[in-house]
């Protein structure tokens, strides 16, 4: 036993990393463990970032969210929104020395539009009808159908480019062995740790300017936190928002607090009693402080909402704001027949976050007589609940508390599956049954085009009947809560609250 | 000998049996679809149909029973649902964290509360036995989270003494190997106060004492080695349940071990990951008690193996 | 040593024994007043808690503890004082009735088993092994997800830890005491299985049951705690101890009230409830004088 003991410790202390002194290492602080590093088949923000430091795409979206061209120089578009051509970048290479060019990326997206693969992100190529080698350097892709917001779906992380040799080499294993022609280059990942290095053939002269990036999963916020204090990471998120102020005053740490897209919303079941009746779901807006809600619930650390779209969302229009109100809302379930008002269940998830903004609609609609019981769940049985059914005749839930962030960072992602007649539960999110054929007809408008103004008026006519319908309660805006090291430059969280790390980023 | 091992270990295989229909039905009886958890929130009924089919998930439950089962027997513990891994690869990294952390904490804990409960039993009613008895139970009494996260803050924060988790050094060892220690440390010391004062009474002792043996001679020579007999066996127990990983631990100090692999594959349903962690739960379980018995014959050859 | 050796032979009654012996374990008997002053308190919560156990004040969020607010506020601004009053109510119940259950269901199957013996104990022993086996995080998940989330079926989670211990206790003494003189007599006269089992065998496993009731008490609530860590515990604003633990962890550091308090509680009850039960067992196992 002390023998086997012994030689644990030795074993231990060797396998100790040593740290090497001068190489500039950022260590990134997460959540949660990654899923994989397969581009085209994740869908969580975690991973997605972390292949984001390995590949890259035609097409990305800046730490603002504005559309940059990558591994692409620019892009043509027919005035019907279905034929792209995209003018390539010469001279790059995969980091396992394969040539980047029109085949690759033909590959690429072939590979991952391709519904035998099984890939989770099969779903953003599908208007794809086929992808032509136009000459090494341009390839075009011809859809089926028009689809406005095409080159956002290029800019998604599901359509980063993977090197054609290393999917034909590993097949699915490919997501244990990214090879792509970001800035830094694949070096290990096991269990709670990924580790890469920089891409010493990087195209952009000069750059990267850090040697290694390590992401560590901290579940804990309390413990991440402790991580960046004490020094053994330079970036971490999220913070909790009640947590900011202890690190504001912090002489070596930087807060990140900016707007997100992430909008937060209590889906209304406006198929079901009492939430039919539009006085109903506009009493519930009123009956809420939005800016007491974002005070306790989020230490101030978010926006009052003011439109269906969160501001940040391209074609946001203001629309209004539903000022607290408790007599009107009142008034207003008098009004719908519920005088004394009604009881109802509120679900949500499980995390403490989220369990506070549940009490706290708990208490305001106290407040107007209506009784509220809170049902926290765990992530599975939630997403059962949401999603195992097959039409609004048996929805369970009723009100659910939630958001919804656009993905692809364009309207259309931001707006369609919560809001389109089409997108009712089990196909896309619109968790509040909502259809209105205006909105319906506003929807498909923006898509058609790639005007961009049309697409804006479409885009407006959809946030302006929304608002109108009030199939939520509006509640507010999140912030991308980060922090740094003082040391770190150029490390953002994009509105999409996407870890971003710009080409150029640095550690003094 | 030889004999009675194969005879039990043969008898487990029914037990595993059981484990192994009672995992797989519970698992697939929770509410929530693998398919929909891994497809993500805002993925379309065609990525989750790909997903589902991925996984082998639209055959009947039969069918995927017995493909487990078969596969199970064949050591091809398949892949994990959320990242594509091998499950033997994703447990065998998983496992040599929560292996040494567990042997670190039982180290400490084994030699502090072995001392204590010594202690207690030497200086019984006493005050210095009421004052470790009540050290040593607080152990037992902290939340496990709660403890974990004051200590980084003393010692990780303001101190800055110790890295706040993760496996990397000996030095990320001793946070979390202590608080998950505690709990075991407090029922050591409580067991081997009970074995020894019993010890105590046993005739041998009162003669040695009443022949003049020394007093030190007594505790060390008659009475501690015979106390420790207990105490061993329950160590092979505790090394038991705290080889399954220590889901807050892990949690707090951000170790990458199987109890929070668990947590991350119940919450995401990878029903592959699941099974084959309690399958090796319980087969660990099984060998550990089957060890114990051994122990028992080794110690005192009065015990046959039938 | 010495009441080792100068140990009266007098013969008192079993009761009257464990009353003498238990009177002299000092801890034990301050637990057991504390215990008492927790229960009367929460069962008093509503009577003199000052304020509501739910109740938001939002101009007073996160204060700190004043006479006003004794314990201080929480991000809601309700009085932290109050809510552990309430909570005792919850996390006290959720020990007792978790264990009450999950004991009795243990007491049946080890009696059971350890008096029929044979194949009916090796299925009951085996499935308690699997049980025991099984990582009871795990079990708590599939219960609260089968049967919802709510204080009721975190019960019944944490009950199920306990069954498996409680069977293989009672089952170890039942096979001792089914040898004993007194059993094999009432056997042979006739006595039949059931009563046999409950008139002769039952009270003699009782000590060692009660013993064990009340450090397991003190287990569950910590057990509550910890899934209340994972987000399974008592569905908010329910103010049991270890959810508002949970709740405020990341308080840490900015506003400790939230969590000292309710940890506080938790961790006086516990203790209180282990060395209750360490001097029951002392005073109780005749082996131990």
């Amino acid at each position: 036993m002390l023998h086997s003991v012994r030689m644990l410790l030795v074993a231990l202390l060797l396998a100790a990393p040593g740290a090497a002194y001068g190489a500039k290492d950022l260590v990134v602080g997460v959540p949660a463990t990654l899923t994989g590093l397969d581009p085209a088949d994740l869908n969580d923000n975690l991973s997605q970032s972390a292949a984001r430091l390995m590949f890259e795409g035609l097409y990305n979206l800046d730490e603002h969210m504005k559309l940059q061209p990558q591994l692409a120089e620019s892009y043509e578009a027919t005035e019907d929104a279905k034929e792209f051509t995209f003018h390539l970048r010469k001279g790059i290479t995969f980091h396992d020395g394969t040539p980047f060019n029109a085949q690759a990326v033909k590959f690429s997206f072939d590979r991952a539009g391709n519904p035998d693969n099984h890939l989770k992100r099969q779903s953003l190529y599908v208007m794809i009808d086929h992808t032509d080698v136009v000459d090494d350097y341009t390839v075009r892709m011809v859809l089926k159908y028009p689809f406005g917001a095409f080159v956002n779906d290029v800019a998604h992380p599901g359509a980063l480019i993977m090197s054609p040799k290393s999917i034909q080499e590993y097949g699915k294993e490919v997501t244990r062995h990214p090879s792509g022609t970001g800035p830094y280059t694949f070096v290990s990942w096991s269990a709670d740790t990924l580790k890469m290095k920089k891409n010493e053939h990087y195209w952009k002269q000069g750059q990267p300017k850090i040697d290694t990036i390590t992401y560590r999963t901290v579940p804990e916020n309390g413990a991440r936190i402790a991580m960046l204090q004490a020094g053994e990471a330079q970036f971490i998120y999220p913070v909790p928002p009640e947590l900011i102020a202890s690190l504001q005053n912090s002489p070596t740490v930087t807060v990140f607090n900016e707007p997100s897209i992430l909008g937060r919303y209590v889906y209304l079941n406006n198929m079901r009693k009492p939430f039919n009746d539009p006085r109903v779901r506009l009493a519930l807006n009123y009956a809420i402080d939005k800016q007491a809600f974002i005070k306790v619930v989020f230490n101030g650390h978010a926006d009052p909402i003011d439109s269906p779209a969160p501001q940040l969302l391209p074609f946001y229009e203001k629309q209004g704001f539903y000022a607290y109100d408790p007599a009107k809302a009142k008034a207003l379930l008098a009004e719908a027949g519920y005088p004394n008002g009604f009881e109802s269940t509120l679900t949500g998830g499980a995390d403490t976050l989220v369990q506070r903004g549940m009490q706290f609609i708990q208490q305001q609609l106290a407040a107007v007589g209506i009784k509220i019981n809170v049902e926290p769940l765990e992530a599975g049985v939630l997403t059962a609940k949401m999603f195992n059914v097959k039409g609004p005749e048996d929805a369970t839930i009723v009100m659910l508390y939630g958001g919804w962030s656009s993905s692809t960072g364009d309207a259309d992602w931001g707006l369609r599956p919560i809001l389109y007649t089409k997108s009712f539960p089990p196909v896309l999110s619109n968790l509040a049954w909502y259809s209105n054929p205006v909105t319906d007809a506003a929807i498909e408008a923006g898509l058609a085009t790639v005007d961009l103004t049309k697409r804006a008026a479409a885009y407006a006519k959809v946030q302006e009947q929304a608002w109108k319908d009030a199939p939520w309660i509006f509640l507010s805006v999140d912030h991308s809560l980060a922090a740094y090291s003082k040391k770190l430059h150029g490390a953002f969280m994009r509105p999409d609250q996407q870890f971003y790390l710009r080409t150029d980023a640095s550690l003094d | 000998m030889i004999d009675y091992l194969i005879r039990r270990l043969v008898g487990t295989i029914p037990v595993l049996l059981a484990v192994s229909l009672f995992v797989f039905l519970f698992v697939h009886l929770l509410p929530g679809d693998p398919a929909r958890l891994v497809a993500g929130p805002d993925a379309t009924p065609q990525d989750i149909a790909a997903v589902r089919a991925d996984m082998g998930l639209d055959r009947p439950l039969v069918v995927q029973y017995l493909r487990y089962l078969g596969q199970t027997v064949q050591f091809q513990l398949g892949r994990s649902i959320k990242t594509h891994q091998t499950v033997a690869e994703l447990i065998g990294e998983r496992f040599m964290p929560t292996l040494l952390l567990t042997v670190f904490a039982m180290v400490w804990s084994v030699i502090g509360g072995v001392a204590v409960g010594v202690l207690s039993g030497v200086k019984r009613g006493r005050w210095q036995d009421q004052l470790a008895m009540v050290l040593a139970i607080s152990g037992i009494s902290f939340p496990g989270f709660w403890l974990g996260l004051l200590l980084i803050d003393l010692f990780s924060v303001r101190l800055g003494w110790l890295p706040t988790g993760g496996y990397e050094s000996w030095q990320s060892f001793v946070l979390p190997a202590f608080t998950l220690g505690t709990g075991v440390a407090a029922v050591m010391a409580r067991f081997t106060r009970s074995a020894f004062v019993e010890i105590t009474a046993e005739d041998y002792v009162r003669t040695a004492r009443a022949k003049g043996v020394p007093e030190r001679l007594v505790v060390w020579k008659h009475t501690l080695r015979n106390a420790l007999i207990p105490v061993i066996t329950l160590t092979g127990l505790q090394f038991g349940f705290l080889l399954g990983g220590a889901i807050v631990v892990e949690t707090v100090f951000a170790w990458p071990g199987l109890g929070r692999l668990l947590v991350d594959s119940v919450s995401y349903r990878d029903y592959p990951v699941i099974q084959a962690e309690i399958l090796l739960f319980s087969f660990e379980f099984v060998l550990i008690n089957l060890i114990v018995d051994l122990l028992y014959a080794v110690v005192n050859p009065e015990i046959r193996l039938r | 040593m010495s009441d080792v050796a100068l140990a009266t032979p007098t013969i008192r009654s079993p009761s009257a024994e464990f009353w003498r012996r238990f009177r002299r374990k000092h801890v034990a008997l301050l637990s057991g007043g504390v215990l008492l002053l927790l229960i009367v308190a929460a069962a008093a919560a509503p009577w003199i808690a000052p304020y509501g156990p739910t109740t938001p004040d939002y101009d007073s969020v996160l204060a700190g503890p004043s006479w006003q607010h004794l314990c201080g506020t929480d991000t809601f601004g309700r009085d932290i004082f109050s809510r552990i009053l309430w909570g005792g109510r919850i996390s006290l119940t959720v020990g007792f009735v978790s264990v009450a259950l999950g004991g009795l269901a243990g007491v049946v199957l080890g009696l059971v088993s350890g008096f029929f013996g044979g194949l009916v104990d090796g299925f009951i022993m085996r499935l308690m092994d699997v049980l025991l086996a099984f990582p009871g995080i795990l079990l708590a998940i599939g219960v609260v997800a089968l049967l919802g989330p709510g204080i009721d079926n975190v019960i019944y989670a944490i009950a199920v830890f306990s069954v498996p211990v409680f069977a293989r206790l009672v089952r170890g003494s039942t096979l001792a005491l089914k040898q004993t003189l007194y059993v094999q007599a009432a056997r042979s006269i006739g006595v039949r299985a059931p009563m046999l089992m409950l008139r002769h065998i039952l009270p003699g496993t009782l000590p060692s049951v009660i013993v064990y009731c009340s450090l397991r008490v003190g287990t569950s609530i910590l057990t509550a705690a910890a899934l209340s860590f994972i987000g399974l515990g008592a569905p908010p604003p329910s103010p049991e101890w270890g959810t508002m633990l949970a709740e405020g962890r990341s308080y840490l550091g900015v506003a400790d009230q939230i969590t000292l308090f309710p940890g506080i509680a938790i961790f006086v009850t516990v203790l209180a409830f282990n060395l209750l039960g360490d001097g029951l067992r002392d005073a109780l196992d005749q082996k131990l004088r």
